[in-house]
């Protein structure tokens, strides 16, 4: 009995510990911490579309347009632009199509608000149909419960398979 | 079918419909961007056939046309018969004719500019930062940018002599019509 508490405790400790390290390593990795410019040139070109590919960012390119478009971003970050300038300036020469993630305010934002709004949707038909009977709701009288019996022995009687009953 | 089921089915059906209405009604060729409709960016960019530089303030108060092109573009050199033939039947109006070189080296451009006939002013736009402001996808693309300095129009790919004339025309002839703000050939 004594040996059982004794690992129960064990155990105990070793899970505290181990909630510990979780919380020590998830702190740990999202610590504020300062990027350098270089990671800052990566982390606006990887949302910026490329403008002569099919589904590429600005980072991942290898196109020549690309390449001089990581130029103007790294000379951007170096004049000390913030990321929202930076963004619009390439707005403003390509439209919101050239943002990967594009604003909620515009047409493009649609992207965003149609899942949401579809999901909204689908769970307020679901509850809708999965609503239990309201209180109100009286219990079948004697003849119709014998009525519906009547109607499954029939139906039952004729073979049919089931999805043509 | 319950009532509030047929409701949304209604709202999502004419949803798409309309969705489907608006996607079908937008030409394709209607290639919208940042820079239509807004000024054009000033620049200044070396000469290509010399020493010294070319500034979009030289141009100031006129009718402009602004082509990008390269040597290696196959369809910069489709659509030059045509620029030169407009050129040539506008050289003497108040209408300007700039070649921009884009991701392309002075020598290949000179020798594409000698040997295409190019005699409007050309210059290099080394670092893509002209071709970054006024919005260019790729080459050839040519911008009608009117006497206030608003770009107007632009064409994608290897521009006509239609395209070209009533690109210039809706811009020198008040009451000319409305004038292309966006058209492609590709």
């Amino acid at each position: 009995m004594i040996e059982r508490a004794r690992g129960w405790k064990s155990a105990r400790v070793a899970l505290v510990l181990a909630l510990v390290a979780l919380a020590l390593a998830v702190g740990w990795s999202a610590r504020p911490r300062t990027e350098t410019p270089a990671e800052r040139v990566d982390r606006i070109t990887s949302e910026l579309r490329c403008v002569v590919c099919q589904g590429l960012s600005v980072r991942d390119s290898p196109s020549e347009s690309a390449r001089q478009m990581r130029d103007i971003v790294a000379q951007r970050v170096a004049e000390g632009r913030s990321d929202d300038e930076i963004r619009d300036e390439f707005r403003a020469s390509y439209g919101d199509w050239v943002v990967l993630a594009p604003p909620l305010a515009s047409w493009s934002g649609l992207v965003w608000l149609v899942p949401l709004a579809a999901l909204l949707v689908g769970a307020f038909v679901a509850l809708g149909r999965f609503r239990p009977p309201a209180a109100g709701a009286r219990e079948p009288s004697a003849a119709e419960l014998a009525q519906l019996r009547e109607r499954a022995r029939r139906e039952e009687s004729l073979d049919l398979p089931l999805d043509a009953r | 079918m319950s009532r509030w089921l047929r409701a949304v089915l209604v709202v999502a059906i004419a949803s798409l419909v309309v969705v489907l209405a608006l996607a079908f009604r937008r030409a394709p060729t209607d290639i919208r961007t940042g820079t239509v409709g807004k000024p054009a960016a000033a620049f200044t960019l070396e000469k290509l056939d010399g020493p010294g530089t070319w500034s979009s303030e030289q141009a100031k108060g006129k009718v402009v046309v602004v082509n990008f092109f390269a040597s290696w573009c196959i369809p910069c050199k489709e659509e030059n018969p045509a620029l030169v033939r407009v050129y040539e039947r506008y050289r003497a109006s108040d209408v300007v004719f700039i070649g921009v070189l884009y991701q392309d080296s002075r020598d290949s451009g000179l020798k594409y500019v000698r040997d295409n006939g190019v005699a409007w002013p050309t210059v290099i736009d080394d670092a893509g930062r002209v071709a970054f402001s006024y919005g260019v996808f790729g080459i050839p693309e040519t911008f009608f940018i009117g006497p206030d300095g608003v770009i107007v129009g632009r064409h994608i790919g290897p521009i006509d002599e239609t395209t070209l004339v009533r690109g210039i025309e809706c811009l020198r002839v008040p009451n000319a019509g409305d004038c292309p703000r966006a058209s492609a050939s590709r």
